[in-house]
């Protein structure tokens, strides 16, 4: 507590004794009790859980009383190849996710930018914000039958040609493309928005003084436009690189036994190891391994980000 | 710079071709985005439409009278909207709550609190401790599971602050100074100020928990529980992958579902939209 509070209060120096301190805490005595219900329900909901991660070291089912077993339930996992696949497919499948979404968010919001007529630019954000906000079992539903092989739109059009009908979500080659696409069509619009917040912060001046320089239209979007939002584009990149190991709804609804190999995923593996098949040891610990990896990558990320931002603002 | 004058002129040629390029490219991408939406309301309306057809030859409500004598879709839907309702409430109350309290920069031991925030982003229990958690809790089959967690995200909560920043802290003192303790200064100033946050983080709230589906199919167990999402997957993927024929009516039935499980958001979402814009936006910038 007090070494916390004197980071605080950095540009305050006068040290407070403890009398003092205590007459704070009396002053602001309101606001923790307002802290208190957000305090509570992470407590309960989010902290708690967190000792749970002890059975990652126990061998425990719902049949029998959990019993110690060190790092047995990694040693399976590590060499379980079905864990490794999980694994390789995690990391394969969110990383082209997570470049491929933000090199279209970024390009769209370029674009979007570009547009000086209000209203064509209100309606452009209106609907391709739209996808986002529908669920992934409902857009699964939506392509499931926007693909289906008997009566999907996509499928008639490929007939009509007088191919054969494709189909796409039970294919191990098609699965990802339609995996990446049908991300890129709910999220991509959604990305915009911060670049589109970023761009609209730009100087307008710095835009008159390279014209004025000679700047071509192209030049400006090059030396002005992207150095201007790169921050906030590294921002995003690393505030999803935290995420990247988190998949799971999306492939969740969208994946299916014929398909499993292209598309089993970390989080599908711990579902399918602890609630199917209820080996509540086992999934723990790979949730704790992807967990780990995942802190680690914000850590390395963060630093990243420190390091980078500090070259920026030198340079 | 609002407005651009289109030109041939030598010079402007190449510009004003870009710009024509660019609102074809913008409209061609707003019809990917919508086509697959709109197939669907299309699907749900006309019983003769196979493949490739985008306007319906002859409307009929039939799917939706099927809807509606189902007696068996209701009870999801009302666990939906009652969750919905619920998690909204809950959550809006939890993020303002937080996002206020944090607002104080004097306030002992800020940091920890929003450490204490701030830490759920990095690292979580996963999915089978939270599972165990929840059982062990006797909450499983409890609706409350959805309802009680819902909203605390660090993300609305310095999306809430950013937002609270932008009121003129001297509205704050001056209730202070005429005696409003913190509660009253939070209820009767700081909320009404901040309809447009309110709006968006509800609209985040609401439309999260309507979109739900795991934590329901992970929590509750009986039939009664399962909301309108879970019943969706359920109608959608029954004779899917079997292969069986599927009569028209089938899929009209499956798309007039997906219709009304997105319809209420559509509703909301040209009014709510331009509060979230602007919420969103200052969130964002400041970053």
């Amino acid at each position: 507590m007090k070494s916390s509070k004197e980071k605080t209060t950095k540009y305050v120096p006068p040290k407070k004794n403890f009398k003092q301190k205590m007459v704070d805490i009396y002053h602001y005595r309101w606001f923790y009790l307002m802290f208190l219900p957000v305090f509570l329900s992470l407590l309960v909901f989010h902290y708690f859980p967190i000792y749970g991660i002890k059975f990652a070291f126990y061998d425990y089912t719902p049949f029998k009383e959990p019993t110690w077993v060190g790092f047995e339930n990694f040693g399976y996992l590590f060499r379980s190849a079905r864990f490794w696949r999980a694994f390789r497919n995690t990391i394969e499948l969110s990383t082209i996710k997570l470049v491929l979404g933000m090199v279209f968010s970024v390009g769209l919001a370029l674009l979007i930018d570009e547009i000086k007529s209000v209203a064509f630019r209100k309606v452009t954000q209106t609907i391709v914000y739209i996808p986002h906000f529908i669920s992934w079992v409902v857009v699964a539903s939506i392509f499931t039958l926007f693909l289906s092989p008997q009566s999907g739109m996509v499928n008639a059009i490929i007939t009509a040609f007088g191919h054969e009908p494709i189909y796409f979500l039970a294919s191990d080659s098609w699965w990802r493309v339609v995996f990446y696409l049908l991300n890129l069509w709910k999220e991509t619009g959604w990305g915009t928005i911060i670049y589109i917040a970023a761009l609209a912060g730009v100087d307008q001046e710095m835009y008159e003084a390279a014209a004025i320089d000679g700047a071509t239209h192209w030049q400006r979007v090059k030396y002005v436009s992207i150095p201007a939002i790169s921050i906030t584009i590294l921002t995003v990149f690393i505030l999803n690189l935290a995420k990247v190991l988190n998949l799971f709804d999306s492939v969740f609804v969208l994946q299916n036994d014929s398909v499993i190999k292209s598309s089993d995923v970390i989080g599908t593996y711990v579902y399918r190891m602890g609630i199917v098949s209820a080996n509540y040891g086992v999934s723990t610990a790979s949730g704790l391994f992807k967990s780990v990896i995942s802190v680690i990558l914000i850590t390395i990320a963060n630093k990243l980000n420190k390091k980078i931002k500090g070259e920026g603002i030198l340079g | 710079m609002m407005t651009e004058k289109l030109s041939f002129k030598k010079g402007r040629r190449g510009r004003t071709i870009f710009v024509i390029c660019n609102v074809i490219f913008l409209c061609f991408l707003m019809l990917i985005m919508v086509i697959p939406l709109w197939k669907v309301i299309v699907d749900s309306l006309d019983p003769t439409s196979v493949g490739i057809r985008l306007w319906p030859k002859q409307i009929s409500f039939y799917a939706y009278q099927t809807i509606l004598s189902k007696k068996s879709l209701y009870l999801p839907f009302f666990v939906s909207v009652y969750t919905t309702i619920g998690a909204t409430a809950v959550g809006l109350l939890m993020t303002t709550l937080a996002a206020y309290v944090i607002l104080q920069q004097e306030i002992p031991g800020r940091k920890l609190m929003i450490g204490y925030i701030m830490f759920t982003m990095l690292f979580s229990g996963g999915m089978i401790p939270a599972y165990l958690n929840i059982q062990r809790l006797g909450l499983m089959n409890n609706l409350l599971v959805i309802i009680l967690p819902a909203g605390v995200s660090t993300y609305n909560i310095v999306l809430m602050r950013s937002f609270f920043e932008s009121i003129p802290s001297t509205l704050y003192e001056a209730a202070e100074l005429d005696g409003c303790t913190p509660l009253r200064t939070f209820w009767k100033i700081v909320l009404p100020l901040s309809k447009p946050a309110l709006a968006s983080v509800g609209l985040f709230i609401a439309v999260g928990t309507w979109n739900e589906y795991m934590p329901f199919i992970l929590y509750m167990q009986d039939n009664t529980k399962m909301n309108f999402q879970v019943k969706v997957r359920e109608l959608i993927l029954q004779d899917a992958l079997s292969g069986t024929a599927i009569s028209a009516s089938d899929d009209m039935l499956k798309s007039a579902v997906v219709v009304v499980v997105v319809f209420p958001f559509l509703i909301i979402y040209p009014f709510v939209q331009k509060y979230f814009t602007k919420g969103v936006t200052v969130g964002a910038v400041k970053g």
